[in-house]
């Protein structure tokens, strides 16, 4: 569903992304870690076609992005880290429009966009201003609007901060419902927790590469280490830098 | 498609509905106050335009469709310039700067309708200040002529048409700046606008009449009218604008839809191949403007923050480091200092074409009369500066308000810190041009003396209404300081401005000029030396108020602000 050949993405003289190649099945949950700067935000911008690879190519849905991205795009949904609203709209104006943007027949979008405010518990918010909500109420809103037009995959930066622990274990069960629905779920996070339990397969991007890709299994036995996800990371994510310090001197 | 252009327009109207009706369940009286000074401001203009077109009218004045023609041409050429520079500027912020296209671009939107749904808020933001100063004279005109009913309808779709030109133009320039112009932007950047303004120099080098002494005459008005080849020229749309609601205006219905034709089928043409362009080159323009410099670069201390640090040493420290902190964002943000160089583009322009004047030999009624309209000029561009820059800082700092909120000291000294920085640049450069306009020709050491105090007057007024209005009616929802500016506080604090420079030169300069002037033009008529000086002292009074009374309310107003 998601497949990422040979991926490079270059700023100036900085390689954000260095040679990329990955393929996230439907109906996957895909778990993609990394230190701050490691290149996975970009990674996500090259996925859903707001940046243009510096080389390789990136399909989605077996759709070409740079020939067809806005086929591609009908089918993602993504949740950036820092999402945006429309501050004089009111939630359930914006899961309209969202329902609108992706095509929903209207009695169809109706009957999702009441679905959605059950679901997340938007009933006693959802018809005020946006610019009057909370963090938590704002993500909330954001994946009611990610999860309207059933997307075949859904791509999440960073998706349970800012919410309560009861809104957490909610969209964990979402999130491994999707998935069982087959929905290919993307998500990046420094939530370690979160991944260990989620995630079919983890893959940890460092400088722009992947140094890592596989179950928690696999990636412990390449780590040599019989511990948690966090103690696998580390060790690996602390290689890497070691390598890649080796190899700049 | 025509879904996507339809979900736009709902939008677009559900956004606009619901912010009327938050504006309308607010604070009523900041409101009526609104309507009230724009309401204000329009029949100042109408009235001010119906008293010339009547006078014109009635005296029979020679050429009076020539002058009449001439008042067009210029208008629309300034909507033209508006909507090229600023419609550009505004977009360029719009579709590349900001977290709604980011959001619009990830979903299945077509880019060229996300585009199509930017233009027309870059426009409509553009041209909403042209509607509020330009109307009113349109509609005066008609009155006044007598004009068939049919012109005041057909004003709609002139203006309607003529938008989509230069509008589309400030797009395709905008679009194509930011997919192919060299890495090395600012270089070319600044060189780009060094060309406009020499080459605008030059055009208005040459249509400058060869010598005022004769004053206004038939020979006069020709020789003017026949040296705007370029704004009036048969290829110029503004000139095809200006044609149109003349034509318009005498019923002449086929020439007026023939001009109106040639409007729109031009608008309509640039329009869809900017259109075109956005489909092809949005996406990728939006992927070179966020890749395109490298994440290395390092920013550090400048010498401009150095001489900005000396240039206010005697505040005190915290207020310095915040004047500090204000300009080094400032100049961080391209689309901030290129409109400063324009705005000093402008001014090199006016100063360098009055050279001739500083060579003749004047008659002192001349003399005068150029003097008062370089300080005029002087300060509009203060005006300008005040509204576009000064006005937008307190706004700017938006949700860093946690920040500012939170530093142990009274939040009034924000304001004060914005209000000394204001004042220091505009005191500096409005004086530095009057005096240097007034030693050139030769004025008077009173004369000069009461410039440098009008000047201070206004730089001071200025600015205090520009940050006390900043703060009373600030916009802290949006981000780019252009449309902060043009938004309804912005256009609030400019038509308050615009109001306030004139009364001041009403008060201290005009009655000062015309003392000096009217013995020379009317033998027996003068005014009481008295009046020069009431003038003055009623200047500094007003203008004094001018810095009090929106400071004090825009600190009331900071006081109460909860984030």
């Amino acid at each position: 569903m998601i497949d990422l050949n040979h991926v490079t993405k270059t700023f100036g003289a900085k390689t954000a992304v260095n040679g990329l190649t990955l393929r996230v099945a439907a109906g996957e949950l895909f778990a993609f870690l990394g230190p701050n700067g490691a290149g996975k935000t970009t990674t996500i911008k090259l996925m859903c076609g707001l940046l243009f690879p510096t080389a390789g190519t990136i399909r989605i849905g077996g759709f070409e992005l740079g020939r067809e991205g806005d086929r591609a795009r009908g089918i993602i949904s993504y949740v950036p880290d820092q999402p945006f609203l429309y501050e004089k709209l009111t939630g359930r104006e914006f899961l309209q429009f969202i329902a609108d943007m992706y095509g929903l027949a209207p009695e169809h979008g109706r009957r999702r966009i009441r679905e959605m405010i059950d679901v997340f518990s938007l009933g006693d918010f959802v018809d005020d201003l946006t610019e009057q909500y909370s963090h938590g109420m704002r993500q909330r809103t954001v994946f009611a609007a990610a999860f309207l037009h059933e997307p075949k995959v859904l791509i999440v930066d960073e998706p349970t901060v800012g919410l309560d622990p009861k809104s957490v274990r909610l969209l964990k069960d979402l999130l491994r419902a999707e998935a069982r629905r087959g929905t290919t779920v993307f998500l990046s996070t420094h939530s370690l927790d979160v991944a260990q339990e989620l995630a079919d397969r983890i893959g940890i991007v460092e400088n722009g590469q992947l140094i890592s890709c596989g179950t928690l299994d696999s990636l412990r036995k390449q780590a040599a280490v019989n511990g948690s996800l966090e103690d696998v990371f580390l060790k690996l994510t602390d290689e890497a830098a070691l390598s890649n310090g080796r190899s700049h001197e | 498609m025509n879904n996507q252009l339809f979900l736009f327009q709902r939008l677009r109207w559900k956004i606009l509905s619901n912010t009327l009706l938050l504006a309308v369940q607010g604070s009523k009286l900041r409101l009526v106050i609104i309507l009230l000074c724009s309401l204000l401001i329009w029949g100042g203009i109408f009235g001010a335009s119906a008293k010339g077109f009547h006078f014109l009218n009635d005296q029979k004045i020679p050429l009076t469709g020539n002058i009449v023609g001439t008042v067009f041409d210029f208008l629309f050429l300034a909507l033209s310039v508006l909507l090229l520079f600023s419609g550009g500027i505004i977009l360029y912020s719009s579709l590349f700067a900001s977290a709604e296209t980011s959001f619009l671009l990830s979903t299945p939107a077509a880019a060229d309708q996300v585009f199509a749904y930017k233009f027309q808020g870059a426009v409509m933001f553009s041209s909403w200040a042209f509607l509020l100063l330009g109307s009113p004279i349109l509609i005066a005109y008609g009155l006044a002529f007598e004009v068939p009913w049919s012109y005041f309808a057909l004003l709609v779709a002139f203006f309607l048409g003529f938008v989509l030109l230069p509008g589309s133009l400030g797009a395709f320039a905008c679009l194509l700046i930011v997919n192919f112009l060299p890495r090395h932007f600012k270089q070319v950047f600044v060189a780009l606008i060094v060309v406009a303004v020499a080459g605008i120099g030059l055009w208005i080098y040459n249509i400058k009449p060869s010598d005022w002494s004769d004053a206004l005459n038939r020979d006069f008005v020709q020789r003017l009218v026949g040296q705007l080849s370029l704004a009036q020229g048969p290829l110029s749309p503004n000139h095809w604008m200006a044609r149109g609601v003349e034509e318009s205006a005498r019923g002449n219905i086929n020439n007026t839809f023939y001009y109106l034709a040639l409007i729109w089928s031009n608008g309509l043409l640039f329009y869809l191949l900017t259109a075109w362009a956005s489909a092809r080159l949005y996406r990728r323009g939006f992927n070179r403007i966020t890749t395109g410099g490298t994440l290395k670069r390092r920013y550090g201390g400048h010498w401009l923050d150095r001489l900005v640090t000396g240039l206010v040493g005697f505040l005190d420290s915290q207020t310095r480091l915040l004047i500090v902190k204000d300009f080094r964002m400032f100049r961080r943000d391209p689309a901030q200092w290129a409109q400063v160089l324009i705005f000093t583009g402008l001014m090199v322009l006016y100063f360098t074409n009055m050279r001739r004047f500083y060579q003749e030999e004047l008659q002192p009624a001349n003399k005068n009369g150029v003097s008062l309209m370089n300080l005029a000029v002087t300060a509009l561009l203060l005006c300008a500066y005040t509204g576009r820059f000064v006005f937008p800082m307190l706004s700017l700092e938006g949700r860093k308000f946690w920040i500012l909120g939170l530093l142990p000291f009274q939040r009034e000294r924000l304001l004060w810190g914005k209000f000394a920085f204001s004042a220091t640049w505009s005191l500096l450069i409005a004086e530095f041009l009057v005096l240097f306009s007034d030693f050139m020709l030769g004025m008077g050491n009173s004369t000069i003396a009461m410039h440098a105090l009008t000047v201070l007057v206004l730089a001071l007024g200025l600015s205090g209404l520009s940050v006390g209005l900043g703060a009373w009616v600030p916009n802290f929802r949006e981000t780019d300081p252009s449309k902060i500016a043009v938004g309804f506080g912005g256009t609030l604090n400019l038509i308050i401005c615009l109001l306030y420079l004139l009364v001041v030169i009403g008060l201290m300069a005009a009655p000062w000029h015309l003392r000096l002037i009217l013995p020379e033009v009317a033998d027996d008529r003068t005014i009481p030396e008295a009046w020069q000086w009431l003038g003055v002292g009623l200047g500094i009074v007003f203008g004094a108020g001018a810095i009090y009374m929106p400071l004090r309310i825009g600190a009331s107003a900071l006081r109460r602000m909860e984030f």
